[in-house]
């Protein structure tokens, strides 16, 4: 069977998102808690396994540049410690965080997952492990491979997972004859499907990434040069939960997303440039709508694509005026 | 050589001395006078102008580095009222400096059209105040005086645009650039008295803005057109 490249985040602790982007979280006393890294430099290990075409020392290398790219985020605060190579396997709880090669033919539609072992009283990450499927063809290739998956891209992808962050569903996909579903265009690294074989643009982080990653780990001008746009999503007047929302900055093309989190239809996007913004709400049937909530999460999709009427203001350093997006059903 | 100029330049706006002596002295736009500070204050109507456009893009499955176009978007600013109030200093029959202030409340328009998941078509919105502090010199053009109270004149000028968007929190910053002309009209000239003149004005401007709020480089035209009252003492 063709591997679809479905990255999927294993996460333990995936419960409720708390924001836009999907920031991982748990949950206690009825009160969600953001996951994330306590402190920084993150140390990691590779794992020594190779793969056919992918010898341990590219995987290794390519990895490296993986967390050097989310690294280099100017508005963001985490910092990597590669430690070296080790013979432990991703998903063992051994108190080290590690990607790594494993071979899972069973699971023919996943490229990677990570796995996490979390303080659930703080919400501190105390380990998460990466593994890349070894029965799936990779490559390390500068250009990429026509006949194999970019080893750079899908790291870059589950090292977002590795810090916190869930799926953007910032893409448009189409329905495949075999059930899946073929990406046509995507806006940021963290959508849950990945591009076909021997594409590299997952090697850059978009600015939904930047925005996200930021949010989670600000650095000290990130609040202050950044705004958010918050408001409702109403279908007859009762919210709407699971809306796609994005939030188009036209000066500079940037495009940043959020999602509707709770039965109000209430979102908030942040790391938004100060300026306005054209905002369209969107049915979130891009993807398998697990790929990004729980399934006890009632996700409603059936309403169309709507602009909202208002450009909205995002101003720096904080919050812009509530506003809401009435939708209507398709 | 400044001074003789001067005083060149005010005998050329005062050589027309048959026409001053059949008017009525009190409003005779010969006899307005010299030094005077005027005060200004009208509205008028400024035109839109294309802000530009920009595609919401996202990146597409293809080998080659190709943007997929979520949906288009172009922006313009629409026409809207204005106000404004000016202090001019006469220097010359000729020549006056003046400046003042102008407040505009324009909506920026965005239409949005082409949706990749066939959203209707909608214009957006957002109403932004918009503040012109500026500085012109006009001259006054006598020798194509209409009648004995109507006078020509052209004007040049520059000034600073603080354009506030909606909510007041984000604020750009542009500079604007202006020449046109118009017509003054005298209802009262005298050179005593405590108000020693006053008359309407209207004028003409073509506007280039460069910076403030714009999705395109290089300046944007605009057509300023508006009407005042102004008293001078």
């Amino acid at each position: 069977m063709k591997a679809i490249a479905l990255a999927a985040a294993a996460a333990v602790a995936l419960a409720q998102p708390a924001q836009a982007y999907l920031q991982f979280t748990t949950t206690r006393a009825g009160e969600s808690i953001v996951l994330k890294w306590p402190r920084s430099p993150v140390r990691w290990f590779a794992g020594d396994r190779a793969a056919p075409g992918v010898s341990a020392a590219e995987f290794q290398a390519a990895v490296a540049r993986a967390f050097a790219t989310w690294e280099a985020v100017p508005t963001a605060s985490i910092a990597f410690q590669f430690v070296g190579p080790t013979g432990a396997e991703p998903f063992d709880d051994d108190g080290i965080s590690v990607v790594g090669f494993q071979d899972e033919p069973g699971m023919d539609r996943v490229l990677g997952a990570t796995g996490f072992l979390i303080d659930t009283v703080t919400g501190e990450i105390v380990e998460a492990d990466i593994f890349l499927n070894s029965a799936i063809p990779w490559s390390t290739a500068p250009a990429g491979d026509p006949a194999a998956f970019d080893v750079e891209s899908v790291a870059l992808h589950e090292i977002g997972h590795f810090l916190g962050l869930g799926h953007s569903a910032l893409g448009e996909t189409e329905a495949r004859p075999d059930g899946g579903r073929r990406v046509i265009a995507s806006g940021s690294v963290m959508f849950p499907i990945a591009f076909g074989r021997g594409l590299i643009h997952d090697r850059e982080l978009q600015p939904d990434d930047v925005a996200g990653v930021s949010d989670l780990y600000p650095d000290g001008n990130f609040r202050r040069q950044t705004g958010v746009a918050r408001g409702r999503v109403t279908r007859g007047g009762t919210g709407v939960q699971g809306a796609h929302v994005i939030a188009f900055h036209q000066a500079t093309g940037r495009v940043v997303a959020g999602f509707t989190l709770d039965r109000d239809g209430g979102f908030q996007i942040a790391g938004l440039a100060p300026g306005p913004h054209i905002i369209r709400v969107e049915p979130l049937d891009d993807a398998d709508t697990e790929s990004f909530f729980s399934r006890r999460t009632p996700v409603d999709i059936g309403f169309q694509v709507t602009f909202h009427t208002r450009l909205v203001v995002a101003p720096a350093g904080g919050e812009g005026d509530m506003f809401a997006v009435m939708v209507t059903p398709k | 050589m400044s001074a003789r100029l001067v005083l060149l330049l005010v005998a050329c706006a005062a050589a027309s001395p048959a026409a001053a002596q059949s008017r009525p002295p009190a409003a005779s736009a010969g006899e307005r006078p010299l030094r005077r500070i005027e005060f200004d204050v009208g509205g008028g109507l400024t035109s839109g102008g294309r802000l530009g456009g920009g595609d919401a893009n996202l990146r597409a499955n293809a080998p080659a580095r190709q943007a997929f176009r979520l949906f288009a978007a172009e922006s313009e600013f629409a026409p809207a009222p204005a106000v404004h109030a000016r202090t001019a200093f006469a220097f010359s029959r000729r020549f006056t400096v003046e400046g003042g202030a102008e407040l505009s409340r324009p909506e920026i328009r965005t239409a949005i059209t082409a949706d990749a998941e066939g959203a209707a078509p909608v214009t957006s919105v957002e109403r932004v105040d918009q503040y012109v502090f500026d500085a012109s010199v006009l001259m006054m053009l006598d020798a194509l005086r209409i009648g004995t109270r109507l006078v020509p004149f052209v004007a040049a000028g520059g000034g600073y645009v603080r354009q506030l968007h909606e909510g007041r929190t984000v604020i750009e910053h542009g500079q604007l650039y202006q020449a046109g002309g118009g017509v003054k009209y005298w209802l009262l000239a005298r050179p005593g008295g405590f108000m020693r003149s006053a008359g309407l004005r209207g004028d003409v401007r073509l506007q280039l803005v460069r910076g403030g709020i714009a999705l395109a480089d290089g300046p944007r035209p605009h057509v300023a057109v508006s009407g005042s009252l102004f008293v001078g003492f």
